[in-house]
């Protein structure tokens, strides 16, 4: 029954990328300014939409993680494996972001990048999550989930701090504003149509992948399990 | 001050005191950098002011993380942190103290390195000179604070040397940030350095407090 | 006018096919992490006296 229910979110889901796909390329009209290649919109906001969320369900993650390690340990496996699959399912639209930004930047407004506050938050968040999953790979020790939470909420915490002191950064030195006239001027029906539908397919494909990346995780933890009951239980 | 976070902290500064090994090994890695930066970025002229602030936070975060790498090592060496979990006394106050006492030797440093900054670059402070009093000690404490837990954090991995700045660096760079435009606006005397002094008031208050209320949490996890 | 166009064509071909090949490229990551699992499952099983 699980199974038929995944196939049929899977099938959804390509359905869903294929009419978003049709909708960015072949509905939506090119957009007054930018031309042809305001089209890669319909792929770069969705996907940053995708990446912010899934970091949130990390630290989410994570805090259930220390919440519950004592008390609710079973809780605390499931929250810990929330906590890494939507580290790593982030970062991966997160790269997403960070390499389709500067490909449209580069034809819409001339430069590959500039240090305003939401591309410097971006790339900071990316390489806070990064440091996280490096975190998780090299520390040894059955303690990892633990350090690896504490890391998550220290990364979290960081965020908003990043995006102020970028906010104030360029009040004294202004730069090109990426995107904000972009997503604000979008009145037309079929663009706005296509960008919904991107929003949606690429959530749907987020979902699907962050789940099987949090089934992953499960497996992981339970073989973990199975061999450190064995080392215990270690006949001669 | 806590009876035991006093000792602590006298015992890492009588240790050091009689070694030297951090504060000798900290001084030559930034004079290293301060003198590379000058090879790599021309300080000669009035474009020595802009860029002297973001050579020196540099040129701390690198020393720094040459010291804190070693903060746990006598720790971990002589099962200090075993005793500790055991012991009645908050974790806390191991953590803040180790924090004071690397604070206080990165600060030595960069107390010595002063004048051979104001030499090499031809510095001539045009702010208020007084506040960078308060922005270096503030930036540097945000800094070894958040380095000294993740060097906790770290203990156990395998390339902990290298696992340290990767988790650091990110998180320190608003804090980079406001150490660097500030020192900057002070040596430049252009623009208003007291936003960016209360951003770093704000970071130092809001991660010590996180370090110190997890830092229970990461000894135990240890 | 033409040669814009086409730089721009190319352009987002450029970041769609980016797009996709990161996507895809985690998702057959995945697919190998999993038969790992699958199979150090299949060995902690059969460990199991």
């Amino acid at each position: 029954m699980k199974k038929f229910a995944l196939g049929i979110y899977v099938a959804i889901v390509v359905v869903l990328m294929v009419w978003g796909f049709y909708q960015a390329i072949y509905v939506a009209p090119d957009d007054a300014l930018q031309g042809y290649v305001f089209r890669i919109i319909y792929y770069h906001v969705p996907s940053a939409s995708v990446a912010f969320l899934f970091f949130a369900v990390s630290l989410l993650g994570s805090i259930g993680f220390l919440t519950w390690r004592r008390n609710r340990p079973e809780w605390a496996q499931l929250s810990d494996a929330w906590a890494v699959a939507g580290a790593e399912v982030g970062v991966v639209f997160c790269t997403v972001v960070l390499i389709t930004g500067p490909i449209w930047a580069r034809r819409a407004w001339g430069i590959w990048w500039t240090w305003d506050a939401r591309l410097t938050t971006t790339l900071v968040l990316w390489l806070i999550y990064v440091s996280y999953l490096l975190l998780r790979r090299f520390a040894a020790g059955p303690q990892v989930q633990t350090l690896a939470a504490v890391l998550g909420i220290f990364g979290a915490l960081d965020v908003p701090i990043v995006y102020m002191s970028n906010r104030w950064w360029r009040t004294q030195h202004p730069a090109p504003v990426f995107g904000g006239d972009a997503d604000s001027g979008m009145k037309d029906p079929q663009m706005l149509a296509a960008f919904g539908w991107g929003m949606v397919s690429w959530l749907a494909w987020g979902l699907l992948i962050l789940f099987l990346r949090y089934r992953v995780e499960r497996e992981h933890q339970k073989n973990a399990h199975l061999e450190a009951m064995e080392a215990l239980e270690a006949k001669i | 001050m806590s009876r035991a976070l006093w000792t602590h902290l006298i015992k890492d500064l009588r240790i050091e005191w009689r070694s030297k090994e951090a504060i000798n090994s900290m001084l030559f890695f930034a004079l290293l950098v301060v003198v590379l930066f000058s090879l790599a970025f021309d300080p000669r002229g009035s474009f020595s002011q802009n860029i002297a602030g973001g050579v020196l936070s540099v040129a701390t975060m690198f020393a720094s993380v040459s010291a804190l790498n070693q903060a746990w090592a006598r720790e971990i060496r002589h099962q200090v942190l075993d005793a500790q979990r055991m012991a009645p006394t908050p974790g806390s106050d191991l953590f803040l103290a180790k924090v004071i006492a690397n604070f206080l030797f990165v600060s030595i440093v960069q107390v010595v390195l002063a004048p051979v900054f104001l030499v090499m670059y031809n510095l001539r402070v045009q702010g208020d000179g007084w506040l960078l009093a308060v922005v270096l000690p503030l930036g540097t404490w945000a800094l070894v604070a958040n380095g000294t837990f993740f060097a906790a954090l770290s203990i156990r991995s395998r390339n902990r040397e290298l696992l340290l700045p990767l988790i650091l660096f990110p998180i320190f760079i608003p804090a980079l940030l406001a150490m660097v435009q500030a020192t900057t606006s002070i040596l430049t005397g252009e623009s208003d350095p007291s936003l960016w002094i209360k951003l770093l008031v704000g970071y130092d208050i809001i991660f010590t407090t996180v370090g110190l209320l997890l830092f229970e949490v990461v000894l135990h996890a240890e | 006018m033409d040669q814009r166009s086409i730089l721009d064509h190319q352009f987002v071909v450029a970041a769609y096919t980016v797009t996709w090949v990161i996507q895809l490229g985690y998702l057959a990551y995945l697919g190998l992490k999993w038969r790992a699992e699958k199979r150090r499952a299949s060995i902690d099983s059969g460990n199991k006296r």
